[in-house]
């Protein structure tokens, strides 16, 4: 059972401060009176048996090597202009409604998509992610460290796009609105910890927040020991609970069945990813959270983000064809599928760096003070 | 489509109801009586504006939402074409080069200033498309008329005279059809600059004087009005508390509420006073009411300012003007980064946004003009597609508007266009600005799933939510 489905699994853990009262209420104040056992290997962070980290940096996860003809000999894929091209000029003058419009309702309607062009996945049989389903299987990955049954069929679509390269325009420019907004940021906290080395229950819960990252001396290699005031009012799709442990410093989250991200591309503009049977597995210290966020994510919803975010004109500079995209993650859809028997969502693993953060929880109104005696 | 399952869903509304404790917060879905983005339907507050000279037949009127414009002597609110840096290159009316680009050329290709399209492209509906000056007929100078302040003469390619207004060629729109009606394009002149590269194309912008308000604010225009902030960007706001020209905020609150301070020198004007705070330290007040900064406000800096101060009672937003509310039936909801307009049923209000890439910029966001943009993002083409994806909002029998902002028109739903009396299948529909206002097929109340639905985040051939508040980006504002 995940914990997003067993809101009560928090309570089973006897600790010397109360992890319920504190997710119920959202505040601090409420919290930390309830003394139990001493704590082990504490550090000042962890003074009141709880941690946080701000997302600094976010990337599709795509294991690549120092040849990209390694994963990908026949090339990388066309983006929209060169497809536009391939479709539209023959030569023959053509109307608005007959290139341009049926373009962009093919964007906007993937079902109505019948374009012939053709689309390079990654041949890689390495790739980082995580083993979802617990089994091995043919479409399966190995991971660089030798873990077989790795479940990242989104690296086999977008493998072999430059955007979504180190580097790349994508890979960056995501990144930027991602460190500029902080709507489109995830923040979590850890509570219930004992040691960022070895335990064997921790909740991690999902937020956002409402302030800048804290830049260093270049304003972009972020550091931690910033404030996050978590928003209370317009974020509470993000709010999610998951149960984990820690292992040799490595927190290891449970499944949870249903998980959103807020995942916003550009100014502007709202996005989100849901991602199913989702889990996390991050490298913990003092200072900074890096890992995996891992899942089957929802396809029409990759779709709509990606085309919401991005104009044709933007999805061209990294040469990203949505219509392409799209098609090839619904022949590679792995999970979950629809009535038709058609998979709805498709494996794939992202990877977060986070910085420490001390988090500033809504303070309670005096209505709701009053409402508590 | 995605859905939450139930007992997730439980769960975050549990941890919701926690996490909202620390804030004023709205109710999922407010009515739009007495929502701070309108001014009651009997409220006159008109904004004042700098008077300066005008040629002769040119006048000022109010509008409802653009605060003053200039109008021609039958009342048709005047416009001008800013040149404007798109993709690939420029459209419009280049300052003070002294002609005017807007002719009688019926364009029939596109122009390709729109990456990643190439010209040369069959514009649709050649057999009714009209020329730029049949669309924006010009505002024409006498033989014998000379400049006059801001107002100069420019030349036509038919060898006639018009009047252009700070360098730039002035029109009206065949789309206003009485005075006081706004319906060529949004006012967004004191505004460009903002958002880069022209994805809204080369618009149409109507011109009006300035406000009347001192050099320390300034007036942003909104989705619902036109609102004060101080020169960094920081909203302005009053409280409930103070009397006329009286400031009762002190001690600790001016230490959270930062009144906006006047020169020493400064005198009072219009609906401007100063009040001293002690000696030698005046605070300005507006229609008698002095005027604080929320110092916790942050976010000038992403072109907007977030609005918190609002969230506290007994404090309010100061705008010169605002908006007579929508028909009652409409409704305000919370959505997860601010707040929109939404239809009776809480789904969210969708306003189509489309201009095409001939050299004239044609807007094609108005049911007289082409529909086939707004069908290809809506429906791949088809038109039953585009009723179940973007659906029309019905108005109820009968249904009238206080604010001339809001009308019912008969859309002919296979076409898009208005219908004929006795059309088959025609739908009552609100429209806002004289074009129809739409739902998403799939939001349920509180979403904004189809924000930015079309090409360039919803500007260029798209859909953008009604938003009325945003405390994360500038949509809003």
């Amino acid at each position: 059972m995940t914990a997003g489905r067993d809101p009560s699994a928090v309570l089973r853990k006897q600790k010397r401060y109360s992890i319920g009262c504190m997710v119920a209420t959202g505040m601090l104040l409420s919290c930390g009176l309830a003394a139990a056992a001493p704590l082990k290997e504490r550090s000042l962070l962890l003074a009141d048996g709880t941690i946080a980290y701000v997302l600094t940096h976010r990337y599709w996860s795509l294991y690549e090597t120092d040849s990209p003809k390694t994963e990908c000999p026949r090339g990388f894929n066309d983006g929209p202009r060169e497809e536009f091209k391939k479709l539209y000029e023959d030569g023959r003058q053509r109307s608005v409604t007959d290139a341009q419009l049926q373009w962009e309702g093919v964007q906007w309607h993937p079902q109505t998509h019948a374009f012939n062009l053709p689309f390079h996945q990654t041949l890689s049989k390495v790739s980082h992610g995580m083993n979802l389903d617990g089994k091995v299987g043919a479409q399966d990955f190995t991971s660089p460290d030798g873990e077989p049954g790795i479940d990242n069929q989104f690296y086999r679509v977008i493998g072999c796009i430059d955007s979504y390269r180190k580097g790349g325009s994508l890979y960056t420019f995501e990144n930027n609105f991602l460190q500029a907004y902080p709507d489109i940021r995830m923040i979590i906290e850890l509570s219930g910890v004992d040691s960022l080395v070895n335990d064997d229950e921790v909740t991690v819960t999902t937020y956002r927040g409402t302030d800048k990252l804290l830049g260093g001396a270049t304003g972009r290699d972020y550091l931690p020991g910033g404030t996050q005031r978590i928003d209370g009012r317009w974020s509470k799709d993000y709010v999610f609970r998951m149960q984990g442990r820690i292992v040799d410093g490595v927190l290891i989250t449970e499944p949870l069945d249903q998980f959103t991200m807020p995942w916003g591309l550009t100014a502007g503009v709202v996005g989100r990813q849901h991602l199913r049977n989702a889990r996390l597995k991050l490298q913990l210290t003092e200072g900074a959270a890096n890992g995996l966020l891992g899942g089957y994510m929802d396809i029409d919803t990759w779709a709509r983000t990606f085309s919401r975010n991005l104009s044709t004109h933007h999805a061209s500079y990294g040469r990203v064809s949505a219509p392409s995209v799209v098609a090839a993650m619904r022949r590679m859809a792995d999970a979950y599928p629809d009535e038709s028997g058609q998979n709805t969502a498709i494996s794939a693993a992202v990877s977060l760096q986070m910085v420490q953060v001390y988090l500033v929880h809504p303070q309670p109104t005096n209505a709701s003070l009053a409402a508590q005696r | 489509m995605y859905r939450h399952s139930k007992m997730v869903r439980h769960f975050v509304a549990a941890t919701a109801l926690a996490l909202a404790g620390g804030v004023t917060s709205a109710s999922a879905a407010d009515s739009v009586v007495g929502a701070p983005f309108w001014q009651a339907a009997q409220a006159a507050e008109r904004e004042d504006f700098i008077a300066e000279p005008m040629p002769a037949g040119v006048q000022v009127l109010p509008s409802e939402l653009f605060g003053p414009v200039f109008a021609d002597e039958g009342g048709r609110s005047l416009y001008i074409w800013p040149l404007r840096t798109l993709r690939n290159g420029d459209a419009g009316d280049r300052r003070n080069s002294g002609v005017s680009a807007c002719d009688d050329t019926i364009y029939r290709e596109t122009a390709g200033l729109m990456s990643p399209y190439p010209p040369g492209y069959l514009l649709p509906e050649l057999d009714r498309r009209k020329s730029c000056s049949a669309l924006w007929p010009a505002l024409l100078a006498g033989d014998d008329a000379t400049p006059v302040g801001k107002w100069t003469i420019a030349s036509r390619s038919n060898g006639q005279k018009q009047w252009a207004y700070d360098g730039y060629p002035v029109y009206t729109s065949v789309l206003d059809r009485a005075p006081g009606d706004v319906y060529g394009g949004p006012r967004k002149y004191e505004e460009l600059g903002r958002g880069g590269g022209g994805e809204v194309g080369a618009v149409r912008t109507p011109i009006g004087p300035k406000p009347a308000v001192p050099p320390e604010l300034r007036v942003r225009v909104t989705s619902t009005g036109r609102m004060l902030t101080d020169d960094k960007g920081f909203v302005v706001y009053t409280s409930d508390a103070d009397g006329p020209d009286v400031s009762n905020c002190t001690g600790s609150c001016s230490l959270t509420w930062r009144p906006i301070l006047a020169p020493q020198l400064a005198r009072g004007y219009g609906d401007w006073s100063v009040i001293e705070r002690s000696p030698g330290i005046v605070q300005w007040a507006y229609r008698q009411q002095p005027l604080y900064l929320y110092v916790p406000d942050t976010g000038a800096d992403v072109g907007g300012g977030k609005v918190n101060g609002s969230d506290v009672p007994g404090w309010r937003i100061a705008y010169t003007q605002r908006a007579l509310p929508p028909p009652g039936e409409f409704v305000v909801s919370d959505v997860e980064i601010g707040q929109v307009l939404a239809a009776a049923d809480g789904r969210t209000i969708y306003l189509y946004n489309c201009n095409d890439d001939a050299i004239d910029q044609q807007s094609c966001n108005h049911p007289e003009f082409t529909q086939v943009y707004r069908m290809a993002v809506c429906g791949a083409g088809d038109p039953d597609r585009c009723l179940k994806t973007f659906p029309y909002v019905i108005a109820p029998q009968g249904a009238s508007s206080a604010s001339r902002l809001w009308s019912v028109m008969s859309i002919d739903p296979q076409t898009g266009h208005r219908a004929a009396a006795g059309t088959p299948g025609a739908l009552n529909v609100w429209a806002y600005l004289d074009r129809p206002v739409y739902v998403f097929g799939e939001d349920r109340p509180g979403e904004v799933n189809a924000d930015a639905w079309g090409e360039f985040n919803g500007y260029r051939n798209g859909y953008k939510a009604f938003w009325l508040r945003d405390d994360f980006r500038s949509n809003a504002y």
